[in-house]
């Protein structure tokens, strides 16, 4: 911890005294002093920005949580299901998705539900892959058993299914909100009119270097936080089961 | 029977796509009966008659972001998995900033690079670097250390243990790492092209998609597609041929 503190103190201190000497253009790399005077002019609106790009994040994983484990459970469940899907599952989860986002902001328009359709989609593969892979690998003797005790369809999903699936239900929480965030990122910049991302555009656009460094340390902190209490949340679960 | 089957849910996606597609805006939706057309068009270089030199132009991109992803990703993970302090101090930061989106450091790289090609390539390594890294890393800690203790006593440099003792001791760990690093760095590429180009296959996306010119976006994509799971198969038989190698 203390080496990793220190050398983060000397790359800035580097950075700080190559920006100084001028080796490095400030138009393109100002130094942190400068990046940090430029925080108070920037935190009002950056502030807004992150609130509005957090928000979106939360719709699209609430629906991409919601919708992958739904899916995951019916696809996992049912073997023929898994078998002929799988290989279109994962071929829609390796597409790039960028290649259909110029059609969903030509559908929705500019504004919220592009980004939060978009996140949502980002979101839901990974949520997906990871649910129906630990349906389908929950231990079959669990549910011979339950069954010949004559527990009811949904008495399986309920009491063998469910917590057997949770582990990946918590590292499908935990991925999927990157992903979110990625894509709602991706349509702010792409075509927003709000949030971080269009943000971050229009401070590239307009050569506005020490808020571009602000504004992107505001959303990587806000990101490994977000990253982080989730695996604070995970411990504390799996601590519990 | 599950190809019969599979077969059969890619026709009945087609024809809902088109029953779909002819009842909505032309505009908006493109049904297969008209991308094929237009796909036609866009391969007699007819739409786009410069077209070839925008794949190049993007499939040069990734080619160059991919090679410095995975000389910069076997450097790095070499050296953070080779010297163990390295790693407990710089490896917890490289996956920290792997929880980052990455798409976050495309506003500074643009500013940077500007909006040639050079942003791409930057943007595409980011993306390709770290699965690599991470992988080499992971890789490293899984070969036996007394092997590394055998070969170093028995006078081998750390260029040398790491190509005879660690490569071949982590290979099926390194190729799944140099493969997602190919399908990352060709979206980075893509994604780049995307949000701000002059040229190249997104520059070109973007141009039909913003004279709404549906048709030829389909086609653009369907070209693009194929240069994408073309990347993708190659790296599964380079995967597949190490995991034969290794046993």
């Amino acid at each position: 911890m203390g080496l990793q503190a220190a050398s983060l103190v000397v790359v800035l201190a580097a950075w700080e005294g190559l920006a100084r000497a001028g080796w490095v253009d400030p138009l393109f790399v100002p130094a942190p002093s400068a990046v940090a005077r430029s925080v108070p002019s920037l935190a009002a609106v950056a502030l807004a920005g992150l609130a509005d790009t957090l928000a979106k994040t939360a719709m699209a994983y609430a629906v991409s949580i919601v919708a992958g484990v739904a899916a995951g459970l019916v696809l996992g469940g049912a073997r023929v299901l898994d078998d002929t899907l799988r290989p279109f599952v994962i071929a829609l989860y390796g597409m790039p998705k960028i290649l259909v986002l110029p059609w969903i902001v030509l559908l929705l328009g500019y504004g919220t539900l592009p980004a939060v359709v978009y996140g949502a989609l980002h979101g839901f593969f990974p949520v997906l892959v990871l649910v129906s892979g630990a349906v389908r690998d929950v231990d079959r003797h669990l549910l011979t058993v339950a069954r010949a005790f004559g527990a009811r369809p949904w008495q399986l999903y309920l009491k063998v299914v469910l917590p057997a699936i949770v582990p990946a239900v918590l590292a499908a929480l935990r991925l999927g909100v990157v992903f979110c965030l990625l894509g709602v990122l991706v349509v702010e910049m792409f075509a927003g009119v709000r949030g971080m991302g269009s943000l971050m555009g229009a401070l590239a656009n307009g050569f506005r270097a020490p808020e571009l460094f602000a504004a992107t340390a505001l959303v990587s902190a806000a990101s490994i936080a977000i990253v982080l209490g989730l695996d604070a949340l995970n411990e504390r679960l799996s601590r519990w089961r | 029977m599950t190809a019969l089957i599979r077969a059969a849910v890619i026709v009945a996606g087609l024809a809902a796509w088109e029953v779909a597609a002819r009842v909505g805006s032309p505009l908006l939706y493109v049904p297969p009966s008209a991308a094929l057309p237009a796909l036609r068009d866009l391969l007699l270089l007819r739409s786009y008659p410069d077209v070839l030199e925008h794949l190049w132009l993007t499939i040069g991109e990734i080619l160059a972001a991919y090679g410095l992803a995975v000389a910069a990703g076997l450097g790095v993970g070499g050296a953070l998995g080779l010297y163990r302090t390295l790693g407990r101090v710089y490896g917890p930061i490289l996956a920290a900033l792997y929880a980052v989106p990455a798409v976050v450091w495309y506003p500074s790289l643009m500013l940077f690079f500007g909006l040639d090609a050079a942003s791409k390539v930057a943007f595409g390594f980011l993306l390709g670097f770290f699965p690599i890294t991470l992988a080499v890393l992971a890789g490293i800690r899984q070969v036996n250390p007394q092997l590394v203790t055998v070969a170093r006593a028995f006078g081998a440099g750390p260029l040398t243990v790491f190509a005879k003792v660690l490569v071949p001791g982590m290979l099926f760990t390194l190729v799944g790492g140099l493969r997602t690093g190919l399908a990352l760095s060709v979206v980075g590429v893509i994604v780049g092209e995307i949000l701000g180009s002059k040229a190249g296959m997104g520059a070109l996306i973007n141009h039909a998609y913003g004279l709404l010119r549906t048709a030829d976006y389909v086609a653009l994509v369907v070209v693009t597609l194929v240069v994408i799971v073309a990347a993708d198969v190659g790296a599964s038989l380079l995967e597949r041929r190490a995991r034969r190698w290794t046993g």
